[in-house]
């Protein structure tokens, strides 16, 4: 019987997931953009900009993304007029951009100080050098981190329901509160979904590292 | 390859800008906000709002001539939620309480309800020994069964109760069930459902409260919206719509005689209320 409930629900489980890859999507890409910008301020930046961007950083890896939802939904709301799914997004996001931004700024940190001398040597301004000659080989290093950057947010998508985004965790309380049980045959579906649905992004990142690679230069082993 | 690099950037920003672009458009209807997994009161099933409160909320805005649109939030954060004006109204099994109406504004009740003391069905255990020396208690969290739980039983060190607090029933019946908790304290809708849905649960006592419930907007019912509960809940009352939608989710129930009793706490029950009084 629960199969056969299993099987008539997967719609609406997969819709839930197709939320919660929306979710993740943006959010990923706010702090994609946002954390290489403060990863470049805090390596290169003014000191009171890099200040900023610290602080930045410090608060929000600092706060249980629960809690951020929370304070977006409830707080940031009272000010500007946004719906569930945008405060998730910028809660979410904001926390990722924090993160990012100490990946990004690891993997410029990681190329030897001797190729930014290298092309100031050869008349490139520090502008160039570091969009031609360090961004490219820490961009391409930056992957590999990423990747846990992508698992670890993937999984955050699921605590967005308490701010009223249905996505997949929120689908499978309905099942469960539809049928007044089930608990865990639901929710072990919905672990494959996740299991599956990180796993695919996992390799389509590792491909992309793989085809990024600059043959003999880098030296990553096989994930 | 640069340009692959770039391009990903590029896109992702673009992406970022359209998906928060798509989120502001502002809409006319009314927001109700709902627990959705409370049957038979509110819950999703194949995709769509079902339940005695969804119907019937459904059914009055067809009468008063509104335009409502559902919204689902977990348990606890909906009276914020409506404190805060992120919804416009809440329809769900929500009882009346005193702290309750400090914050929000009751529509007529529509519904009493009383607890039922639940157990797992081979379980030993009466309504005394449920409820008393050293048995653990689970109920939900920010609802007025623990609430009373709390204030009557477990800060009484006579009685002796270890009272742990749920986001919703369905994961304190399942906790029982593995054994952690003794009893479940529930409305009379929740524990009906539960045994209807074959749980293996039974009920060992009933704690009368006679807890009304009702429809509940913002404090000060800034966007009007009282008047029309109101009379649109007397008005499918009375035309027979109302028992045709909870004998529908919940056949075992009386239908009582709406309003149902009215706690003179309630600062909306003071004379005239709206579109009931006149």
């Amino acid at each position: 019987m629960i199969v056969e409930i299993i099987i008539s629900q997967m719609p609406y489980l997969l819709h839930g997931l197709w939320v919660a890859l929306q979710l993740l999507v943006c959010l990923l890409a706010l702090g994609l953009v946002l954390g290489l910008s403060l990863a470049l301020l805090e390596v290169y930046g003014h000191w009171t900009l890099r200040w900023l961007g610290i602080l930045f950083e410090r608060i929000f890896r600092g706060i249980p993304a629960i809690v951020l939802l929370l304070l977006f939904y409830y707080g940031v709301t009272d000010f500007v007029e946004i719906g569930s799914f945008t405060a998730a997004v910028l809660a979410l996001g904001l926390r990722s951009a924090a993160y990012q931004s100490q990946i990004f700024r690891g993997c410029i940190l990681s190329v030897p100080p001797g190729q930014m001398q290298a092309a100031r040597a050869m008349g490139m301004s520090k502008m160039k050098a570091v969009r031609d000659i360090v961004l490219p080989q820490a961009l391409r290093l930056s992957i590999g981190p990423w990747t846990n950057e992508f698992s670890s947010e993937m999984k955050a998508t699921s605590l967005a329901y308490v701010i009223g985004v249905v996505e997949l965790t929120r689908q499978a309380k309905y099942i469960i509160s539809s049928t007044q049980g089930n608990i865990l045959i639901v929710f072990a579906v919905v672990a494959a979904l996740y299991f599956i649905f990180n796993r695919l992004g996992n390799w389509g990142l590792y491909k992309l590292e793989k085809r990024l690679a600059v043959p003999g230069f880098e030296q990553r082993g096989d994930a | 390859m640069r340009k692959t690099l770039h391009g990903l950037v590029g896109g992702t920003a673009f992406a970022v800008v359209g998906a928060l672009g798509l989120n502001t458009a502002a809409a006319e209807a009314l927001v109700a906000g709902v627990e959705a997994s409370f049957p038979p009161w509110a819950y999703v099933e194949d995709g769509e709002y079902k339940g005695i409160a969804i119907d019937a909320m459904r059914a009055i805005a067809e009468d008063q001539d509104m335009e409502v649109e559902f919204k689902d939030l977990p348990w606890p954060s909906l009276i914020p939620a409506l404190a805060k004006g992120r919804i416009d109204l809440l329809v769900t099994g929500l009882n009346i309480t005193e702290e309750r109406n400090e914050v929000l504004d009751f529509s007529i009740p529509w519904w009493e309800n009383d607890d039922e003391v639940l157990v797992a069905e081979d379980s030993e255990l009466n309504v005394v020994t449920a409820l008393c020396c050293g048995a653990t208690v689970g109920a939900q969290g920010g609802a007025t069964q623990f609430q009373w739980l709390e204030d009557n039983l477990a800060a009484n060190d006579d009685v002796g109760i270890t009272l742990r607090s749920y986001e919703d029933y369905v994961t304190a019946v399942e906790d029982m069930g593995a054994g952690r908790l003794d009893a479940v304290v529930t409305s009379t809708d929740t524990a009906e459902d539960f045994i209807a849905k074959d749980r293996p649960v039974k009920i060992v006592g009933t704690i009368q409260q006679n807890q009304p419930q009702a429809l509940a907007v913002e404090k000060g019912d800034p966007n009007e919206i009282l008047s029309k509960l109101n009379a649109g809940i007397m008005n499918i009352y009375e035309s027979g719509q109302w028992s045709e939608i909870v004998k529908e989710y919940s056949p075992q129930s009386t239908i009582r005689s709406i309003p149902t009793s009215m706690p003179d706490y309630v600062d909306a029950y003071e004379e005239p209320i709206p579109g009931y009084s006149d």
